[in-house]
């Protein structure tokens, strides 16, 4: 080897090459807004300490986190720490701790005040000196939405929308991305007079999950898929995203949200985009993220004066789940006793373009269903003939793909078989696969991942602004036709949903599938 | 994740077709229903009666990771009578929790003695899953020139190794370096090549930064203390560390006892001499620490204690200017197989670190 190219590669350059080997992000602070909440010490810092412990991020790295609440740097480390024990049991290691933990700190102060940037940002100067995270700067927003807009103008006139030094700056923004399709833009349009959208990582945990992620694994990395997974040869798709809990503590926020704004906005529109999107160029940020916006530009409006023909809302009373009597969703804690926000949505949404045109989405999702689901079900369409008599094919079904999520990520597909014997009866049966089966690799949690990504500086599987205002334009008619409602359908817990939903099928001579 | 092992009654000669329905059979359940085989790979190992159990076992954690088929080759090829003997069994997991599906990995064990035991890739081919990747692990001492090794290379993707189950280092890496220079060998893969993986992210790492970027091409010193069993370990880190830098190898000489053993060496690097001091005098760990020293800074890498953590530090003389404790990770025989069997192709980073630990050793 000659002198120079000895000098072109360095240890980390190597590294770098190395597939076998991961990729460690650059030096960095991240400055975590709204530090006291739960989502700090049960998510952002346990992913963040995973990350650390399994030698994923640098030596020069270090989390401020910021709040009212007073409290000193120790103080601070001690509630992350008894966090971080009573998750990680098993997994925590007081040496780690000690080395992650000296890069933790504490600022208290009030994000609306322009003094509060001003301290942060000589602190940000000192730990550049004494901990070279060499001016790179990420701030994740883990406060109040209300507060969104505020923070990131005061970061702007701080002069901190940009990285120090030839860093970089990184802003993270939490979902819900607006309330509705203006608050949306407008958002979006505060923060992007600070930030560029290159700068900007909105985040939707849901696509940090790999089994999410195995969905494009699936539809494009198989050959044999892609040339039935359109209009020809599909009847209709049905997504479904159920959960058997009820809102518990989260009534509060719940009342505000309903589940048209908390699953169907972000995470159901993501599965919808990711089921329905042409193949990506390539596994890029702009790539993927350009043809999950084509997706949701292709939905058709739902005409305003015809939402109860395309959507369905219902709200859980008391029933049965799993063997317990739960209470219904007005009982529950915080909740308005004369609630009519909706725990399931059912909607049908057609996606006009070539590939699926004329082949309803129906997606729907709930909470107090009879169990915890994330499915996409494809029905092809009946042969359009079959030799056999019709006796012989009664229990003949048409093909069913379906690509399970959670639990038991994997896919079965439903195929007719002939039923031994003489004669020539013909039946459906299913073959399962249970793919995740075949790798027990233990997943990382879907935060690790993202700040991984984030701190990498990879947003493809962050939410782009014209993404965020795209699923909100296609619900914006069923919004304002609810918002106008006094009544709301029930459905009784650890039932499928509203018998309202089982019509919007039934109309189009269809049923839901039971997960 | 709940699993349960699953023998065949029968064993004693099997032909092939026996083999196959009996492991169907051994998929079926009390209930009827049958469980599913997921098959991610083909493992072949061979190995011999003395270790059998050991390696038996570590096949069956990989099972749980790695669901596949295992052909375990017990062979005596001493044994002037033949003798092929057949057992079957099928570690099965509940995946998804109570009530989730049954899957199931394969076992074949054969133990092949005499004229068979020359032969194996006879056995072990038609047992193969088609069209997955195949892998063929020594766990033991393991030579090239072994009678069946030639034939069974041509059935596999990649064979893992482990150049430290040889009690000369010398003649471990020097075989190994021979061997992956011949044309139509498959991959190699080396479980003290994976055992190294953690040190070089943390070593690498130290010097990530622009500010100590510097150093490397300044670093004159360098000190690997480790232990026994840890030659091959060692000598491969210094190969890495001298392939990388491009350092060239002016001298080794080998250390009396009387000095403690060991290897000094001497390279020439881009701008100037580094001396490699390799002391194996460490109590415990195989690899206990590694030191560079460049003009102003120390950089080093140490097993903690006794725990699975790894220290690592920067020292501008007397000051600590920089540290992290992280977790090294595990080093049992089957997460370092497991390892291995997540890649494919060929390793150059490993071959050009192995050609170099080589040289030094048979200097």
């Amino acid at each position: 080897m000659t002198q120079t190219q000895a000098k072109a590669r360095t240890l980390p350059d190597v590294l770098k090459d190395e597939a076998r080997l991961p990729s460690i992000p650059e030096p960095a602070v991240i400055v975590i807004f709204g530090a006291s909440g739960d989502l700090t010490a049960r998510k952002l810092v346990p992913a963040l300490y995973d990350l650390a412990q399994g030698r994923r991020l640098p030596m020069q790295f270090a989390i401020v986190g910021l709040s009212r609440t007073e409290m000193s740097h120790d103080e601070f480390r001690e509630r992350l720490r008894e966090a971080l024990e009573k998750h990680r049991s098993g997994r925590f290691s007081d040496d780690v701790w000690e080395s992650f933990s000296r890069g933790i700190f504490y600022l208290s102060g009030d994000s609306k005040k322009p003094e509060t940037y001003r301290e942060l940002k000589g602190f940000l100067g000192e730990l550049d000196e004494e901990r070279k995270t060499r001016g790179n700067r990420i701030f994740y927003l883990s406060a109040s939405p209300s507060l969104f807009s505020t923070i990131v103008e005061r970061l702007g006139e701080a002069g901190m929308n940009e990285g120090e030094e030839g860093g970089y700056a990184r802003l993270v923004i939490e979902k819900p991305f607006g309330r509705d399709l203006a608050s949306a833009k407008e958002l979006n349009a505060d923060i992007q007079r600070y930030f560029e959208e290159g700068q900007i990582y909105r985040i939707d945990h849901y696509l940090g999950k790999e089994t999410v992620q195995n969905i494009l694994a699936l539809r494009f990395s198989n050959g044999i898929f892609e040339p039935v997974w359109n209009q020809h040869y599909v009847d209709h798709v049905q997504i479904t995203v159920a959960e058997d809990l009820g809102v518990g503590t989260r009534g509060a926020f719940y009342e505000e949200a309903g589940a048209l704004r908390d699953i169907v906005q972000n995470h159901v529109m993501q599965v919808l985009c990711l089921t329905a999107m042409e193949p990506p160029v390539a596994f890029d940020a702009e790539s993927v993220r350009e043809e999950k916006v084509k997706v949701l530009k292709a939905a058709r409006p739902i005409p305003e004066g015809e939402v109860d023909q395309y959507a369905v809302r219902g709200q859980y009373a008391s029933g049965w789940v799993w063997g317990e009597e739960v209470d219904g969703y007005r009982e529950e804690e915080k909740v308005a006793p004369d609630s009519t926000t909706e725990t399931y949505v059912a909607l049908k949404v057609f996606v006009d373009n070539w590939r699926w045109a004329g082949t309803p989405f129906y997606i729907r999702t709930g909470k107090r269903l009879p169990k915890k689901a994330t499915e996409i079900a494809i029905q092809f369409h009946p042969t359009p003939h079959t030799p056999f008599t019709r006796e012989g094919t009664e229990g003949l079904e048409p093909n069913v793909l379906v690509v399970r999520v959670q639990p038991e990520e994997g896919i079965s597909l439903k195929i007719g078989a002939k039923v031994p014997g003489s004669g020539f009866q013909v039946s459906s049966v299913n073959m399962d696969l249970v793919y995740g089966t075949a790798f027990l690799e233990e997943a990382p949690d879907a935060y690790q991942r993202l700040l991984l990504d984030l701190m990498l500086g990879d947003p493809t599987l962050f939410i782009r602004a014209d993404e965020a205002e795209g699923a909100w334009r296609i619900l914006e008619p069923v919004m304002r036709a609810w918002s106008g409602e006094r009544e709301i359908p029930s459905y009784p817990a650890g039932t499928w949903g509203p018998e309202e939903a089982d019509e919007l099928l039934r109309r189009d001579g269809r049923r839901w599938r039971r997960p | 994740m709940i699993g349960e092992s699953r023998s065949a009654p029968r064993g004693g000669a099997m032909s092939v077709e026996e083999i196959e329905r009996e492991l169907a059979r051994l998929r079926a359940n009390e209930d009827g229903t049958l469980s599913l085989r997921a098959s991610v790979l083909n493992l072949i190992v061979v190995t011999d009666e003395g270790s059998a159990e050991d390696v038996t076992r570590s096949v069956s954690e990989l099972a749980g990771r790695y669901p596949s088929r295992a052909i375990v080759l017990i062979c005596d090829p001493g044994e002037s009578e033949t003798r092929l003997d057949i057992g079957l069994s099928a570690f099965c997991n509940i995946r998804g929790g109570t009530g989730g599906t049954q899957v199931c990995a394969e076992q074949v064990t054969v133990h092949a003695e005499g004229p068979p035991a020359h032969h194996l890739e006879s056995l072990a081919g038609p047992l193969l899953i088609p069209d997955l990747p195949t892998f063929l692990w020594y766990p033991g001492h393991f030579s090239p020139r072994s009678p069946e090794f030639a034939a069974m290379a041509t059935l596999v993707d990649r064979v893992i190794l482990d150049s430290a189950a040889s009690r000369d280092a010398e003649v471990s890496l020097g075989e190994l370096a021979g061997l992956i220079g011949e044309e139509g060998t498959p991959a190699v893969g080396d479980l003290q090549w994976v055992a190294l993986s953690p040190w070089r992210t943390l070593l690498a790492e130290l010097f990530g930064s622009p500010e100590r970027a510097g150093a490397l091409d300044e670093v004159y010193r360098v000190e690997v203390l480790y232990g026994p069993g840890g030659e091959s370990r060692a000598h491969l880190l210094v190969g890495w560390l001298a392939t990388t830098l491009g350092w060239r190898l002016r001298a080794a000489t080998r250390l009396g006892a009387r000095a403690g053993g060991g290897h000094r060496l001497h390279f020439l690097g881009p701008v100037g001499e580094v001396i490699v001091a390799m002391d194996p005098n460490s109590p415990d760990a195989k690899l206990r620490r590694v030191r560079l020293y460049s003009e102003e800074l120390s950089f080093q890498v140490s097993r903690h204690r006794e725990l699975r953590e790894a220290r690592a530090t920067v020292m501008r003389g007397e000051d600590l200017i920089g540290e992290r404790t992280v977790h090294l990770g595990t080093f049992d025989l089957g997460v370092l197989v497991g390892e291995e069997l997540r890649y494919r192709g060929r390793d150059e980073v490993y071959e050009a670190a192995l050609i170099t630990a080589a040289r030094i050793l048979s200097r």
